[in-house]
């Protein structure tokens, strides 16, 4: 048997360009419908795992699911804002923990997440290195943005702005990086998190800026009297916001009004959960409620049907695939002809001869098998992360 | 060596009919045998080597009645036995010369393939001139490389009956006397039977005896 | 050729554990149970916090003994503290600025005035500017003394009486004692106040700072507001400007946020005006607590209205 083996992988081993397609035939044949299942269901687990943990959503009224994908997967899509006031009548109503979430802006392809401090409590996530934000204008970044901006507690990020001509909106602020988060294996990995209201002021809402009593300032003084100073439109805005300026950065207005794209409402028991929503039934209300888990299942379901399609076509090319490699099997026998006969002349009966050829076909198939599990293998621990970043966000 | 009487054969399609009344080889004889061409020289061949079957007559090689044996245990005294040399060498172009020399220590159950074997066949291909291109595949060989090494792989089960068709058919006078030069070194040597078709006139003086087919034709039933 | 592909799936199928190590517990999240850790941005919250919660809790209010806690600014490593606080009681109307630049868990935030809002006194601040999407604006702000008015006071310990209800529900009845206690004796300093502010008559009276807007509303106080520095001797711009004041706002009483030098209340006793002191207490006294506190602020009101 050993030598019926030698002789089937030195054939397959000479012929490498047909064994390499027919192997590679083979493992896409198996690979399709396992990885994609795998990838599925991995993701499934994943994206169902992390919705699970949200008990509530609260958000404009608009699409659930472009909600869920912002505030849940930091995805691009920003869905309609809201008010800030939507999560401060949350706290007063006494039925849930309210969390903040502000996620609009970038520092190069990573989110920035403004939130509250109790974000890091109710996503468990533990430090790494350094501190949680004290102050505006600090950050503290996931492990993957981390070393995706090559940043270290003690460094800076700067927000990307959002359009390059519009010079009056947004522009970028500079962040100091207090803390670095360990691995969470979540799309917080990949977040810089910053206080909601540090968003605020990348949004321009909240600034800081000179001393309207220095001289530095003379410039952008208009007139000064008893009743006090008027500026103009020329006063220096800070771009960073440090030990010495923190004191000039200020809000206008009611920070009730100010934009938030989502609430996370931790209910503090079931029937707290069930009044909570209740209020937000009405078809006159501004915002909805969401359970991130029914509108994960609703895409897992939509998922599942669109994998059950692609399932049959792969079933279908498979036997497609399987036909043409029998025949491309037969057809060689064919083109082997005078080999058998000579095998058959030196002294190799039917069977060696027959075992040869199946030692051939074996070895395809459990090469082909072999790198298909190996692939579905690796879909398993790295799948879900691929889904997230590339298709999610 | 060879002992047959009123062989009588023919292929399925009838078309073609091989009689001989006698024909005896002893042992250690060198013979050629010659004749026209479709006159039945290789069916011979195979007919001695067990690889086809008379309809009827007695066809011994050594003391062994092929006819009295299946199939398995034909390939198997075969494969112990005889060594054949073929025309176009028949070698496998997947394997290396090497490879190819060890191919009858691969197929067959009855030989078994260990590092004696595996240095004999180093020895041999040494012998031949072409020790240095053992790992080559044939593709790279000229056509008498690959013939020494088709009679290497013949030679290597140490074939007390060596049976060649045409071995020189495709090669030029220089590497037709040198592989003539092994086949008959060898028989020499080892006192094996040697067999050998040929259409070459100019090397049947180097055989002990020569047996034209001519004989055999107008026998049997068609004519 | 095969050994060194089983070698490759196994180093494959090792490479697929997933990581499970873990760092330390990171949490702001507190305990439920156990001693209450609150903070404070001012004294008078701390007193009336540690009033309330008794042996319950444990109340911390960080500012150094020497600053203004409305002005004071916290660094990192306090704020940090203040996360992990169960309970952090804010003033309300824009005390202690560094609250709105700080991160805190917005659900542990307690605004002891936030129910009272409508009794705020808005004051307008001194600079006007144009930038932005939103055009001009001013940036106004409110009164934050708001303990001076002893009803607001009481107000505020309501609040925090409120949320350590909700916090620890079972020890509610030893809190709402507490508070009863508390409450009758800020009223008892309530009425010792209107008896000795009545006693003013609707006489003018100066502040050195716009420090006194509540007690100057709750007891009906004419007073008028400079911006004279305790431990500073007064410029001569600034007396010309206080005779100017005085021949509007003819004031026989200065009262002060703290002692004032020995040759201003002299000369201010030149005009007729006697100093009296009545601190705030925004910060922790060096002697005493807030009631003995207000109790001396009376004591020194009623003193110079003898006179």
């Amino acid at each position: 048997m050993k030598g019926i083996f030698y002789l089937a992988w030195r054939y397959l081993a000479y012929n490498r360009w047909k064994t390499s397609i027919l192997v590679g035939s083979i493992m896409l044949i198996i690979y399709l419908p396992v990885g994609l299942n795998v990838v599925v269901e991995e993701s499934g687990e994943h994206l169902m795992a992390r919705a699970e943990a949200t008990p509530l959503l609260v958000g404009a009224k608009g699409s659930p699911l472009e909600l869920v994908l912002n505030s849940l997967y930091f995805s691009l899509e920003t869905p309609e804002l809201m008010d800030y006031a939507a999560a401060s009548s949350i706290i007063e109503s006494g039925l849930a923990k309210a969390i903040p979430l502000y996620v609009r802006f970038r520092s190069r392809e990573q989110p920035i997440v403004g939130t509250s401090i109790e974000y890091f409590g109710f996503r468990d996530l533990q430090l790494a290195s350094g501190r949680l934000p004290a102050l505006l204008g600090e950050c503290v970044l996931g492990a993957a943005a981390a070393l995706e901006l090559g940043v270290a507690v003690g460094d800076s990020v700067v927000s990307s702005p959002e359009t390059a001509f519009d010079l009056a909106g947004i522009y970028p602020l500079k962040m100091s990086v207090v803390g670095l988060l360990a691995p969470n294996f979540t799309p917080d990995d990949d977040a810089i998190f910053i206080d909601v209201k540090t968003a605020w002021v990348i949004e321009g809402l909240g600034h800081g800026h000179q001393d309207l009593a220095r001289p530095e300032a003379a410039s952008a003084v208009l007139r000064r009297s008893e009743d006090g100073i008027v500026a103009n439109a020329s006063v220096v805005q800070f771009n960073e916001i440090s030990e010495s300026n923190i004191d000039t950065f200020h809000f206008h207005g009611d920070l009730g009004g100010y934009p938030l794209t989502a609430v996370v409402a931790v209910p503090n028991d079931q029937k707290s959960g069930v009044i909570l929503m209740g209020r937000y039934v009405d078809g006159e209300a501004q915002s909805q409620i969401i359970r991130p888990n029914d509108v994960v299942d609703d895409l897992l379901d939509t998922i599942l049907t669109i994998q059950q399609f692609i399932v049959a076509a792969v079933i279908i090319v498979a036997i497609a695939t399987i036909a043409t490699a029998a025949l491309v099997f037969l057809l060689s026998l064919r083109l082997r002809r005078r080999e058998i006969d000579t095998i058959g002349k030196i002294g190799g009966g039917r069977w060696q001869v027959a075992s040869m050829l199946l030692t051939e076909v074996v070895i395809v198939l459990i090469l082909g098998s072999s790198l298909a599990l190996g692939l579905t293998v690796l879909t398993w621990r790295y799948g879900s992360t691929i889904i997230e970043r590339f298709v999610l966000t | 060596m060879i002992d047959i009487e009123d062989l009588q054969f023919h292929y399925a399609d009838g078309d073609f009919r091989l009689d001989i009344p006698r024909l005896k080889v002893n042992q250690g004889e060198r013979v050629a045998v010659v004749g026209p061409s479709g006159s039945g020289k290789t069916t011979l061949l195979n007919l001695i080597a067990g690889i086809a079957r008379p309809q009827s007559g007695r066809i011994s090689t050594g003391a062994t009645d092929l006819l009295a044996l299946d199939d398995g245990k034909v390939r198997d005294f075969r494969i112990e036995n005889i060594g054949l040399v073929f025309q176009e060498f028949e070698l496998l172009e997947y394997l290396d010369v090497l490879d190819n020399v060890l191919l009858p220590y691969r197929i067959n159950n009855s030989l078994r393939l260990d590092t004696t074997v595996v240095q004999r066949a180093r020895d041999l291909l040494d012998s031949v001139g072409i020790g240095d291109k053992h790992d080559r595949h044939p593709e790279h060989l000229s056509q008498g490389e690959k013939q020494r090494a088709a009679v290497c792989r013949a030679l290597l089960v140490k074939p007390p009956l060596l049976l060649a068709d045409e071995p020189t058919g495709n090669l030029d006078p220089m590497n037709k006397d040198r592989v003539l030069d092994i086949l008959l070194a060898y028989a020499s040597d080892n006192g094996a039977t040697l067999v050998t078709v040929t259409h070459d006139r100019n090397l049947l003086d180097r055989f002990e005896r020569i047996v034209d087919f001519e004989q055999f034709l107008g026998h049997g039933p068609g004519h | 050729m095969r050994a060194g592909f089983g070698l490759l799936l196994m180093s494959m199928m090792l490479a697929c554990t997933p990581e499970s190590s873990r760092e330390s517990a990171l949490t702001t999240e507190t305990a439920s149970s156990g001693t209450l850790s609150i903070y404070t941005v001012n004294y008078p919250l701390a007193y009336m916090a540690d009033r309330i919660v008794g042996s319950r809790g444990d109340v911390s209010f960080p500012a150094p003994p020497d600053v203004d806690p409305a002005t004071w600014s916290p660094g990192p490593e306090t704020i940090i503290d203040y996360q992990q606080a169960d309970l952090i009681l804010l003033n309300g109307a824009g005390y202690a600025a560094w609250v709105t630049n700080a991160s805190l868990p917005r659900s542990r935030l307690v605004d002891t005035t936030a129910r009272i809002a409508d009794r705020l006194i808005p004051i307008e601040s001194s600079v006007t500017h144009s930038h932005g999407p939103t055009g001009d604006h001013s940036h106004s702000g409110t009164a934050f003394t708001t303990w001076l008015d002893l009803e607001i006071a009481i107000e505020q310990a309501r609040a925090v009486l409120d949320a350590l209800v909700r916090t620890r529900p079972k020890h509610e009845e030893e809190f709402r004692q507490a508070f009863t206690d508390l409450e009758a004796e800020f009223r008892d300093i309530d009425t010792k106040l209107v008896a000795a502010t009545k006693r003013l008559d609707s006489q003018p009276v100066l502040f050195s700072h716009p420090v006194y807007q509540y007690f100057e509303r709750r007891y009906k106080v004419n007073g008028y507001a400079v911006h004279w520095e305790p431990d500073a001797l007064p410029v001569t711009a600034l007396w010309v400007q206080l005779k100017a004041v005085l021949r509007e706002h003819p004031a026989k009483i200065m009262i002060w946020e703290s002692d004032p030098l020995p040759e201003t209340r002299r000369r201010l006793m030149e005009l007729g005006i006697v100093s009296v002191v009545m601190r705030p207490g925004g910060n922790k006294p060096a002697e005493g607590d807030l009631l003995d506190l207000l109790q001396k602020g009376i004591a020194a009101l009623e003193g110079a209205t003898k006179i």
